[in-house]
Formats: structure tokens, sequence, C-alpha cells
């Protein structure tokens, strides 16, 4: 039987768990959050720790707080190997400590720094590619559907940039969205927050049409590449961006 | 005429200029402002022709007092004429940007009565925007050559970039196709931008763009001009846009197609000037003035100077890497950080995220050449590398035929 440890779901208790599991010498097989469901060769195995913040300063510490980043980005991504990568991770990082970010040759350093580029690299794409629609109580509305749980960077860059707009950004995929108020934001559920978004404003469609025309002249017809454009931004992203959503 | 029309022209006028970066700035707004800029910069769309959309790009107006022979606005042209209030710049950009389809805006003119009318016309638009509106993200407005420096002074205060078009690589060219404007007049901005330049006055810094391939310059004319003009002005960018016909002259060259092979070229070389170490001479001379259209400028410099190769990756120094086919800074960094921790070897180099199928003809990894050492020769990496390029080509051709069959 292969064994799976399980965590609450949250980076701190991956952590608290993983940092157990180095002390004591054990190699899960492994480790997931508690919405798994284990086939019948799976041992689960649920360990509870006791408010263990100390855990936090103990990585800090032997990595560094750039390092500490990159793993949280880690955890943020859709891979299904996240928290056996960042085991194997932690396991080498105590052993190299700083340096372990420079060991590219180890598989679970290349990984790592592979997939937190990737949510780094999506988060970015999203700060262009996010389209907001003004309903008709004025709030801005946009639905993204990102491989990575980014909607908390991005909610940040938003939050920094449109400070005095009420906004909305909805992670279709996962069901859950960050609203913003003016002053601070939160995330909540679906099911917990309950909002018409299919109002627009008075002047909403003006605006659209005003976009999808400036969009449709400003490519010059000589130079047309469609393989440069589709490298550029990949067509899984058109669905949510009204200039090109209709080409799909 | 109605506002979306005026779009369609004034965004049609301005979609030759090849700029729309939205880099070099962190401006952030006041307590009642929207908006902010960020150094890195975003690009929010891609165009059917492949070029990134960061900004709304507009002319003020495509009414033009001169004559240029490669423009669509030229005086003698008889196209339908717009101008957009300041208050339509302002209205088009804040509903945008609150939409996050755009970083901010470049605002661009032709010149209507005189350069310093056109001028305080953008800065009134320019100036709304930013005082009225409280707006802090990004704007990149281009100087109209021959206003007065006072207007320059307060069109640089407002914007993050300013910046002033060459339009062609050399004063004869300009002469011939721009007799209306002058390269003096050129120079004179661009000094002034660099002798104010500073966190409040045009923080993005200032860039230019030519036309390539209207007037018979060769690569080696453009990119010394380049050269030139990094070293004098400080510029951030030149950018080299190759001639589309739009008009018909006698004085214009009668093309098919764009050199747009020819303007990526420029683009490689530009990077290796700026980025690379490399001068103008290491990349071109007299007898050799134009850029290999087969094979990019940096493999093209390795072929020809095959005796500095192959570099041990554990040992060469960073400018040594950088001068291997395929290696660019973020990957050298990457190599010299790795190689204080580890021997590297040719599986390290995949693992570490390291393209090898250019650099892999150029390097030797803990003193191993990725093949039998013999194949090191020129004429076998020249073949592979052209082959290597042209693959994607070749498979798309294969596709091809497989669906007439």
């Amino acid at each position: 039987m292969s064994k799976v440890y399980i965590y609450d779901g949250d980076f701190l208790s991956l952590l608290k768990l993983i940092y157990y599991l180095v002390n004591n010498g054990i190699k899960p097989d492994d480790i997931k959050d508690d919405m798994y469901f284990p086939s019948l060769l799976e041992e689960v195995i649920n360990l509870s720790f006791d408010n263990q913040d100390e855990v936090i300063k103990i990585f800090v510490n032997s990595f560094s707080k750039d390092i500490f980043k990159t793993l949280y980005y880690v955890f943020l991504s859709g891979d299904g190997r996240k928290e056996l990568i960042i085991y194997y991770f932690c396991l080498n990082a105590f052993k190299y400590g700083k340096s372990i970010i420079y060991r590219r040759n180890l598989k679970c350093v290349s990984e790592v720094l592979r997939i937190s580029e990737y949510v780094n690299h999506e988060n970015h794409k999203f700060k262009g590619f996010l389209r907001f629609r003004e309903l008709e109580n004025k709030v801005l509305y946009a639905e993204i559907e990102p491989v990575n749980n980014i909607l908390y960077f991005l909610t940040i860059h938003f939050m920094k940039r449109l400070k005095n707009e009420y906004f909305i950004i909805k992670d279709v995929g996962r069901g859950i969205l960050s609203i913003y108020d003016k002053n601070k934001f939160v995330i909540v559920r679906e099911d917990e927050f309950l909002i018409a978004t299919d109002s627009s404003s008075e002047e909403e469609e003006k605006i659209e049409e005003l976009w999808k025309l400036f969009y449709n002249t400003i490519g010059i017809s000589a130079r047309k590449n469609d393989r440069c454009r589709m490298n550029f931004m990949p067509k899984r992203y058109w669905k949510h961006m009204l200039e090109v959503r209709d080409l799909l | 005429m109605e506002l979306k029309e005026k779009l369609i022209i004034l965004a049609d006028s301005a979609k030759y200029d090849a700029s729309c970066s939205s880099s070099g700035s962190n401006r952030t707004s006041g307590k009642d402002g929207i908006g902010n800029a960020v150094s890195y910069g975003i690009c929010h769309s891609f165009a059917s022709d492949g070029r990134c959309i960061s900004l709304l790009k507009i002319l003020m107006t495509n009414s033009c007092i001169y004559d240029c022979k490669y423009c669509l606005n030229r005086r003698s042209n008889n196209v339908r004429r717009a101008i957009f209030t300041p208050e339509e710049i302002c209205e088009v950009t804040i509903n945008f940007y609150r939409r996050n389809y755009i970083e901010g805006l470049f605002l661009s003119s032709g010149i209507v009565k005189s350069p310093d009318y056109t001028m305080e016309l953008m800065i009134r638009a320019v100036s709304m925007l930013r005082n009225k509106y409280h707006f802090g993200g990004y704007i990149h407005a281009k100087a109209i050559p021959g206003a007065s420096k006072r207007l320059l002074k307060d069109l640089g205060n407002l914007v993050d970039r300013l910046s002033a078009n060459v339009e062609l690589p050399t004063e004869n060219g300009l002469k011939l196709l721009a007799p209306n404007k002058s390269q003096n007049e050129v120079s004179e901005i661009m000094d002034y931008v660099k002798n104010n330049q500073s966190r409040k006055y045009v923080p993005a810094g200032q860039s230019t763009q030519m036309i390539i391939g209207a007037t018979g310059e060769s690569d080696l004319e453009v990119i010394q001009r380049s050269e030139n003009m990094y070293d004098n002005y400080k510029l951030k960018r030149v950018f080299y846009s190759a001639y589309i016909p739009v008009n018909k002259d006698n004085l214009l060259p009668a093309l098919d197609k764009p050199p747009l092979v020819r303007e990526n070229r420029l683009y490689q070389a530009d990077w290796l000037l700026r980025y690379y170490n490399f001068k103008v001479s290491d990349l071109l001379n007299k007898d050799n003035p134009n850029f290999n259209i087969l094979i990019d400028p940096k493999a093209d410099y390795a072929l020809r100077h095959l005796d500095e190769f192959p570099k041990e990756i554990n040992k060469c120094s960073y400018y040594e890497l950088l001068k291997v086919p395929g290696i660019g800074v973020v990957s050298a960094k990457r190599i010299m950080s790795s190689r204080r921790n580890f021997t590297i070897k040719f599986e390290d180099l995949k693992r570490m995220g390291i393209v090898l199928k250019r650099a892999k003809y150029f390097i030797t990894c803990d003193g191993k050449y990725f093949i039998d050492g013999k194949f090191f020769r020129k004429d076998f990496i020249e073949a592979n590398l052209v082959l290597e390029d042209r693959i994607p080509e070749i498979k798309s051709l294969e596709q091809l035929s497989l669906f007439n069959e």
C-alpha cells in the first residue's frame, strides 16, 4: 500500500507536514490536500499538528524569503504533483541551505523553478489579457480561467491600479471570486457571494464596440501573421477577450 | 463626425509607428487618481500582425501641412481627415483603461498650422488627462520637430516617454522623401530630452523609429546610425519599420512585400549592441555591409570567428557565454550561478531550461562536444543551423501536402 499524507489544504499546513516528515525521516509516496479521494491501494494518513507558527521562521531562516515566496508560487500552481515536488525540494534545501536555488541539476530544483516561473508568467499574462466589463451598478467585473491559482496576486495588481473603482474578478474554473471595495479585498467562494453579472452599464456596449474597432484597425494587413499572434497570445486566453472571442 | 469614425481614421493613421512599449516607468497616481505604470511593461493584446498592443495608439489629427512621400497622411493625398478633441482623447483613454484594454496612451499627430500650434493642442489633451482625470498610467507622446523648447519642456513633464522619429536612416533619404523635415530638428529634440531627463521629466526615456527599405541604405549604415544615437542621445530603443508602400511615387521603390526578414535581422543586431556587448564592427564592415538573410547575426558572427569556439561552459566568462548563439542573458546568468555549485554537463543544461538547438554546436561541457568532435567544422554547423531554422517551415509544408492529397 502506498502511503498518502494529507494536509489541510493551505500552504502553512503543507509546510508543517513536510517539516514533520523531513524531521522524522519519512518518505511519503504522495501528499494531497483534504479534498483528496484515495484509491483502494492507498493508505491515507492524516496527522494533526498543534499550532506551530515557528515552522515559518524555520523555513525562512533555513532558506531565504525569496525561496519561501518561490515555494508559495509552486503551491498556487495547477500541477498535480506540486506537494511532492515541494517536499523533495525542502528535503534537499535542509541539506544544501540557500545555495539550493542554484542547483538546477537536481530535478526537484529545476521543477520548482520551472513551475514557479510558469505561475509568475501566467500572472503577468493576465495583467494584460484580463478584460473588465462595467455592470449596471458601475462595478467592474471580469472572468478568468487560469491554469494556476493566481487570483490573489492578480487582485493585488489591480487594487493598486484601479484603487478608486469597485471590482470583482472571478476565477471560473475554481469557483472563487475576489471582491475589492476601494479599500481592501477578500477572496470568497462563489456560493458565498451571489451577484447578477448579466447586466451592463449604459455606456458598456459603446465602449466595447470602440475597442473592437480599434483592435481591427491597428493590425497591418501587409504584415498579417497569425502564428506570431498565437505565440504571444495563445487561444486559451481568447474566450474572455472581447476583441478576439468571436474569432474562435 | 461620430467618435467611432474618428477612432478608425486616427488609429489607422497611427498604426505604422512600431513603438508600443510601456516599460521603463514607475508612476503612481494620487489619492483620487486612476492608474499606474510598471517598469516591466504589460502587453494587453496582440494584433492580427502579431504586434503587441499596449497603448491606445492614435494620432490627434491626420491633417498635415507636410508632404512626406511615404506617408499616408501627406498633404497631397485625398484621404478623410479627422481631429480628436482633448475631451474625446481623455474619454476613450480612461474608458479603455478602466476595462484593462490598455496600459495607457500613445499620442502622435499630423502637423496642423505649425509645429508649435500642434504641440500646444497635444499638451492640452495630455494635461487634461493627467490633471483633470488624474490619470497615472503610461503616456508616450511624439514630439513635433520644429516645435519650441518651451513646449518640449511642458510636454515632457507630463509624459513617460517623449520621442521623435528620425524616419529615414540617412540625411539624404530624408531630403528626398520628407523634404519638409530636417535631421537637425530631430537631433535638437533628442538632445533636449537627453539633457533634461530625470525621474520627473520623460522618466521612461526616449526612442525613435526608422523606415527600412524605402531608400537605398545598407544595413551597415542603418545600424551605425543606431549605434551613434544610442551613444549620443542615450536612447532606450530604436525601432525599425519595414517599409510598406501606401503611396505611389516615382521616388519610392515598388515592393511586393515589406522587407520583414531584414527588419528582423536589424532588431537582432540591435539587441546584440545593447545587451550582448557587440560592436557594429563585429557584425558588419564595408566588404560585408548587409546581414545574412539565412542566418541570424550572432550565429553569423560565430561562424566567421569559429577559432574562438567551442566555448567551455564551465570556464568561459559571462561575456564569452553571451557570444554563443542560442544563449541569451537569462541563460548566461543561469549558467554562471549554477557552475559555482556543480560542474555542468550536457544533460544538466536541458534540465536548467537552456535551449540547445543552436548552442550545442558552439560549446563544450566539461570538455565534451555534443557529438564526435570531428564534426566541429564550419560547413557542418552552417548547414545544420540553416536546417534547424527551416524545420518549422518544412513541417508546415508537409502538413499542407498531406491535406492536399
